[in-house]
């Protein structure tokens, strides 16, 4: 038949199949991981109370934190103790805090970059800064950068998908393909939606049967073959008549996957009946067959922000701690931590002073902080066990060993094989980059 | 990054610079330092210790990167290619030349040169003498079908008609595809299809942009609908140009939607000069442009023209009514607000006096003698989960009481308190007042226990309360209140409902700019940091592309004259006849469109194109006439077939010997085409946007666009991200696509509509079928093709015709 011929003769990527850009330019050299699996605690995760202990501010508590004041979002108390306890862990004695008990037995697991630091304390900028690198909107995102560069391994399923329950702060620009073409966009799935045919559009025809639409491809190979006949040699051309055969069988691929019910009940509960849970799972689904990158926002709005109490913390904590150690233990389980790459992590930190203002009602709650916070890697690529970088004494500025989101994005970039200074796009006469000017690999994670 | 010290910075050596070693310097070691040093070092002074002008070896720079410096090492990251290292040397042998930024009146690039004396340009002629240069041999001529099909998708957007073609066919005359153009571009679809062009470029969206969803702007359609009618209208590109940078008259001021549809000054600067002048001056923002002698000064000597621009409303209503709506809208606010604060002090005083009784409740076995409501409430919250605080535990009625008066009595003090620190009720009233003021609080133990006693119900951050046990919001406290207090409860709530039943409809408006009250310079931000301001710099135009020094302005914000300055330049019309030519082509003269600097393409017809610009201007900035000179060319005319010598010499086709295929319709091409074919196309013209439904049938344009979520068939087929400006649409293939034609059920309905068009028996419908959609006749095998899926599919026309509206031949132009 005539489009298996046509898809024989061009093997490669179809899933990708963009005029412009039909082959991915990448990877550079041997990559450590295939995919990345980003869980966005969207709000803000506060390093004092989780990560990154701070004993100074048990003895210094009300009191005002010496020294100069950096610029801060609102106006900024005395500085406040951590409600909640840190304990050592596994054989490396990683500390983790009492709220995430079941995340603190993979310790050994994590890799926790103490002394990142970003440069705008409001979330839309920095959000923009850790998802695409630039404060101001318009640059592609992480995710866009990976599909472009790396291509797919499933041509059946978008190579960047987005789970939220419906839409974090500043929602599609976060998995944009700015002035990347189209293709390489996140495709952005409602955790809180279950039918394939709300998550990737078009997927199934109202009407006619797959046998019907068999026989419409048929008749449809034929005209196309005629007319690319008499058009003569255009390879483009023909691979786009190529990719029917691949919408044809995403029809029945794809749903499959987007049905988490398929997963054992046993599965299912580890990662509980909440939309966050939920939206591990499916990455880990995803993550299996092939998708690139799959990033999973922890909620909508921004859960994470706790201006007025950071006793939420341990709520916020509680729905996210199970899902991430069961993705992380799933992964293993699958052979698949090796070479998947898991980030954790917010588009800033928190203050260690109080917040107090007059916009809050608890006044127990911390403040945006880009001076100092923490991400957390695990898997493919990067060292367990070990915490990298450190903020001054209270946990308000990043200053040893200073990862700078460019460096944090350098470092994934180069997990998955590619160098973030070779991996360009031109738009308006100019090469971009997902690092912008900056970025340097954090070699000391490296496994 | 920080701005690292070597001891010494790069470049400030004032040489005079003979032509060659400067072009060296900028084709190769210009883009070098740009690489591997500006990431740490700025390029603006270069010590004499750095370079030794004809030493490489006794030059520091070079030993660094040499590595033959005892302690520097540069770049530290790793040691340069030999090469480049080789380029270095021969840079300083020659003297370590650096161009210095082009003196005024001194242009640096082709782009910003003079024009020639206007002529009729010959662009064929033009044309073939590259093309004979390099033994290209045009294309043919294509056929009449395949010309009027290429045409009518180009000038509007739409597919020809039958009947269209066959009087094409029979007019011999030699002027029969003038008269075709002709009617194209008389036609107001013409206007439609090239208003989307430029609302691409304009970043044009019908919302504002949230994080879930648009917040519409009811009146972005009146810009769309200006630009539409001005190009209808064929409004002279100048002044075409100039109302949307700075309308002044009435009927013009729709035009400033070009500015205000977007996101503040910095977008406004960006947009204007990518647009009309084809510059990448956003980059000067925080360095100085790497590429093109754009100072970071010039940016914000450009922005304080835009900040001292307002984005303003212009009311199309007299001044009565704006001021009613506006004075109405204040008292819904004040209403509002009145209500709310008589709510909360009603409230807080009744939880205190409550709250005298917590032994009471506490102890009590039945609600006798105490208010039952508050008694369940007290059980319910007895017998639930555990408490966020202590006090509860090992405590007795008459403790727990002394404990809850004395932070109750606490809580007030610091409540007064923090009313004096706000300010009163004005600072209460006003976000920015609040979120500087640092207040007092309860320790959070004990406001825990002052939330569940008297708190509001609150919803915040994945965290909710449902209210204090003794806490009686807007919707129950009536019971509490004493007639008097109950009075005036239910004159708050109905002056505010009376408020809100009468407010008017808001009045129409448009989005302008004006000018501010007091038009101001900006200050250069340091590395683009707002908060880091470095000196002031007054208000002109970009340095480079004045002939003497900058005139500063002086009118208002200097809008006007910004317009006068852009009009004045010869890049502008340059850069519009080059829009226009890839506009049919395919492919500019120059292939960046929206940069004509350093870093742009270069022309591959240079001289073609200033010959078409200085002819354009002369000839009144007509775009209609400018669009017939094209179009009417033998080159346009081309067929597009492939030759396997002329590809091997030009595989790209920049000289253009035979025609662009266009591989796919455009989004909004794709969808006219559908409702066009199946005569469902509603033909109206203007108005407000609305959502792209299956039953929209208007054209595209009209449609909604969102600047959040776009229209996901739209996004499926390309159409670009209103939130950057787009030169050129980007065109992908690929299988989520195909499945929109598989599956959309917007493309059933055309089918089946297109269907129902059809008469006589199959053959005959098949043979209408192949003129309305492809403009032929069907040939045999074709006929019998179809006349075997009718068989097999007993008579599904509509999936018959859903194969044919899918076909390439369909949805390509060649």
């Amino acid at each position: 038949m005539l489009r298996r011929d046509i898809l024989k003769g061009i093997g490669g990527s179809l899933g990708m199949l963009g005029m412009a850009h039909a082959a991915a330019p990448g990877p550079h050299f041997a990559p450590k991981a295939k995919r990345v699996i980003f869980l966005f605690l969207n709000g803000g995760m506060s390093q004092v109370d989780t990560f990154d202990p701070k004993p100074v501010l048990d003895q210094r508590d009300g009191q005002p934190m010496p020294g100069p004041k950096l610029q801060t979002d609102r106006a900024a108390g005395n500085l406040m103790k951590s409600p909640f306890r840190f304990a050592r862990h596994g054989q490396s004695g990683l500390p983790v805090s009492e709220i995430f008990p079941k995340l603190a037995k993979r310790a050994d697991d994590l890799c926790v970059i103490r002394s990142m630091h970003s440069d705008n304390g409001n979330h839309g900028p920095s959000l923009l800064m850790m998802n695409c690198g630039h404060n101001l909107p318009g640059r592609p995102s992480m995710g866009s950068w990976l599909t472009y560069g790396l291509g797919t391994d499933n041509h059946n399923l978008p190579g960047f998908v987005v789970l939220c329950p419906g839409y974090p702060v500043l929602g599609p620009q976060l998995w944009d393909s700015a002035f990347l073409p189209a293709t390489y966009q996140g495709t952005h799935l409602l955790t809180k939606e279950s039918g394939p045919e709300k998550i990737l559009q078009n997927i199934r025809n109202a009407k006619l049967s797959l046998g019907e639409q068999e026989r419409q491809l048929a008749l449809l190979d034929r005209l196309n073959a005629g007319y690319l006949q008499q058009l003569g040699h255009e390879p483009q051309m023909e691979a786009s008549i190529a990719s029917m055969e691949v919408a044809f069988r995403m029809q029945t691929e794809a749903p499959e996957i987007f049905n988490i019910s398929n997963e054992p009940e046993a599965i299912r509960a580890r990662y509980g009946d909440h939309e966050f849970g939920r939206g591990c799972l499916m990455a880990l689904r995803l993550a299996e067959k092939g998708v690139r990158m799959v990033q999973v926002y922890f909620g909508n709005f921004q859960p994470w922000d706790s201006h007025d109490d950071i006793r939420v913390h341990s709520k916020l904590a509680q729905a996210a701690d199970g899902p991430i150690a069961a993705l992380l233990e799933d992964l293993k389980q699958r052979g698949m931590f090796d070479d998947t790459l898991v980030v954790i992590g917010s588009e800033f930190g928190r203050t260690p002073m109080i917040q107090n203002s007059g916009l809050e009602r608890v006044g127990n709650g911390r403040d945006h902080n880009v001076h100092g916070f923490t991400t957390v890697l695990a898997g493919g690529g990067v060292k367990g066990g070990m915490a990298y970088g450190a903020t001054d004494e209270f946990g308000y500025k990043a200053v040893e060993n200073k990862v700078h989101v460019h460096d944090l994005q350098a470092t994934i970039l180069h997990l998955m094989g590619l160098d973030h200074t070779r991996l360009t796009y031109r738009y308006s006469g100019r090469d971009y980059r997902l690092t912008d000017v900056g970025g340097h690999v954090v070699k000391p994670v490296l496994a | 990054m920080a701005i690292r010290g070597l001891g010494f910075a790069l470049f400030a050596l004032p040489l005079l610079c003979p032509a060659a070693p400067a072009d060296f310097f900028e084709q190769r070691i210009r883009p070098l330092f740009v690489k591997r040093c500006q990431g740490c070092h700025t390029i603006d002074k270069l010590s004499s210790a750095a370079v030794v002008p004809g030493n490489p070896e006794a030059s520091v720079l070079y030993q660094a990167v040499a590595r033959t410096h005892a302690k520097l090492q540069m770049p530290p990251t790793g040691k340069l290619p030999d090469a480049e290292i080789a380029d270095l040397a021969r840079w300083i042998t020659e003297g370590a030349v650096i161009p210095a930024a082009p003196p005024p009146g001194k242009p640096s690039s082709w782009a910003f040169s003079a024009l020639p004396q206007p002529a009729p340009v010959n662009i064929d002629a033009q044309l073939a003498k590259q093309r004979n240069e390099a033994k290209l041999t045009p294309n043919p001529r294509a056929d009449k079908r395949t010309l009027l099909r290429r045409v009518t998708y180009d000038l509007t957007g739409l597919p020809p008609t039958p009947a269209e073609l066959a009087a094409f066919d029979a007019d011999r005359s030699p002027d029969a595809f003038a008269k075709v153009v002709d009617r194209l571009l008389a036609s107001p679809h013409y206007g439609e299809r090239w208003a989307r062009h430029w609302l691409d470029l304009a970043r044009y969206a019908d919302g504002q942009l949230g994080a879930s969803s648009d917040t519409p702007y009811p009146n972005a359609y009146r810009y769309r609908d200006w630009v539409i009618h001005a190009l209808n209208a064929d409004r002279p590109y100048n002044e075409f140009a100039r109302a949307q940078i700075a309308a002044e008259k009435p009927e013009d001021l729709a035009a400033l939607g070009f500015q205000a549809l977007g996101h503040g000054a910095n977008d406004q600067l960006d947009v204007t000069t990518r647009t009309f002048l084809g510059l990448t001056v956003a980059c000067a923002q925080c360095h100085d442009h790497k590429y093109d002698p754009i100072p970071t000064k010039d940016y914000y000597s450009l922005l304080g023209v835009f900040k001292s621009s307002k984005v303003h409303e212009h009311p199309l209503a007299d001044e009565a009514t704006v001021k009613a709506y506006q004075d109405h809208k204040k008292r819904i606010d004040d209403a509002k607000f009145a209500l709310e604060r008589f709510v909360q002090l009603q409230a807080a005083d009744l939880a205190e006096l409550l709250a005298r009784q917590t032994a009471q409740y506490l102890t009590a076995k039945t609600a006798d003698g105490l208010d039952p409501e508050i008694f369940a409430r007290w059980q319910a919250y007895l017998k639930g989960p555990a408490k966020d605080h202590p006090f509860l535990e090992n405590t007795t009625p008459e403790k727990f009481q002394a404990l809850v008066n004395r932070i109750f009595a606490d809580r007030r003090g610091m409540e007064e308190r923090n009313f004096v620190k706000l300010g009163g009720t004005k600072g209460l009233r006003d976000e920015s007042t609040r979120q500087w003021t640092n207040l007092e609080s309860l320790p959070i133990l004990e406001y825990y226990l002052w939330r569940d006693l008297a708190s509001d119900p609150y919803n915040k951050d994945f965290f909710s309360f449902a209210g204090g046990i003794y806490y009686f919001g807007e919707k129950e406290i009536d019971r509490w209140l004493s007639p008097l207090w109950k009075a005036e409860h239910d004159r708050l709530r109905r002056e505010l409902k009376e408020l809100q039943d009468t407010l008017p409809k808001q009045y129409p408006f448009l989005h302008t700019l004006r000018d501010a009250d007091k038009p101001a310079n900006a200050k250069v931000a340091i590395r683009g940091d707002e908060q880091n301001l470095g000196e002031e710099v007054p208000r002109h135009f970009l340095t480079a592309l004045c002939d003497s020094e900058p005139a500063p302005f002086t009118k208002g914000s200097g809008r006007a004259e910004l317009a006068d300055a852009i009009l004045g330049h010869p890049l502008t019309a340059r850069v519009i006849v080059n829009r226009v030519w890839q506009g049919h082509f395919g492919a500019g003269i120059v292939a960046s469109a929206s940069n004509f600097g350093q870093l742009g393409e270069r022309p591959t017809h240079p001289a073609l194109l200033d010959a078409l610009a200085a002819e354009f201007i002369a000839d009144g900035w007509s775009l209609k006439r400018l669009h017939r000179r094209i179009v009417l060319t033998d080159a346009y005319a081309m067929s597009s077939a492939y030759t396997a010598a002329n590809a091997q010499i030009d595989p790209e086709n920049k000289l253009l010997w035979r025609a662009n295929l266009k591989p796919r319709l455009d989004a909004e091409a794709l969808r006219d085409s559908l409702l066009a074919v199946a005569g469902q196309l509603d033909r109206t013209a203007g108005g407000p946007a609305q959502p792209l439904a299956d039953t929209f049938h208007r054209r595209t344009v009209y449609g909604y666009v969102g600047r959040t979520k776009p229209d996901p068939s739209l996004a499926l087929f390309d159409f670009p991200n209103p939130n950057n400006p787009a030169e050129k649409r980007t065109v992908t293939l690929g299988p989520m696509q195909r499945l929109y034609f598989l599956n959309n059920s917007f493309v059933a309905r055309q089918a089946e509509a297109f269907t129902q068009r059809l008469t006589g028996d199959d053959r005959t419908k098949i043979q209408q079928a192949y003129q309305t959609l492809y403009l032929r006749a069907p040939r045999e095998e074709e006929i019998t093709m179809g006349l075997q899926f009718l068989q097999q599919s007993g008579g599904a026309w509509p999936q018959y015709a859903q194969v044919l509206m899918t076909a390439t031949e369909f949805t390509a132009v060649n």
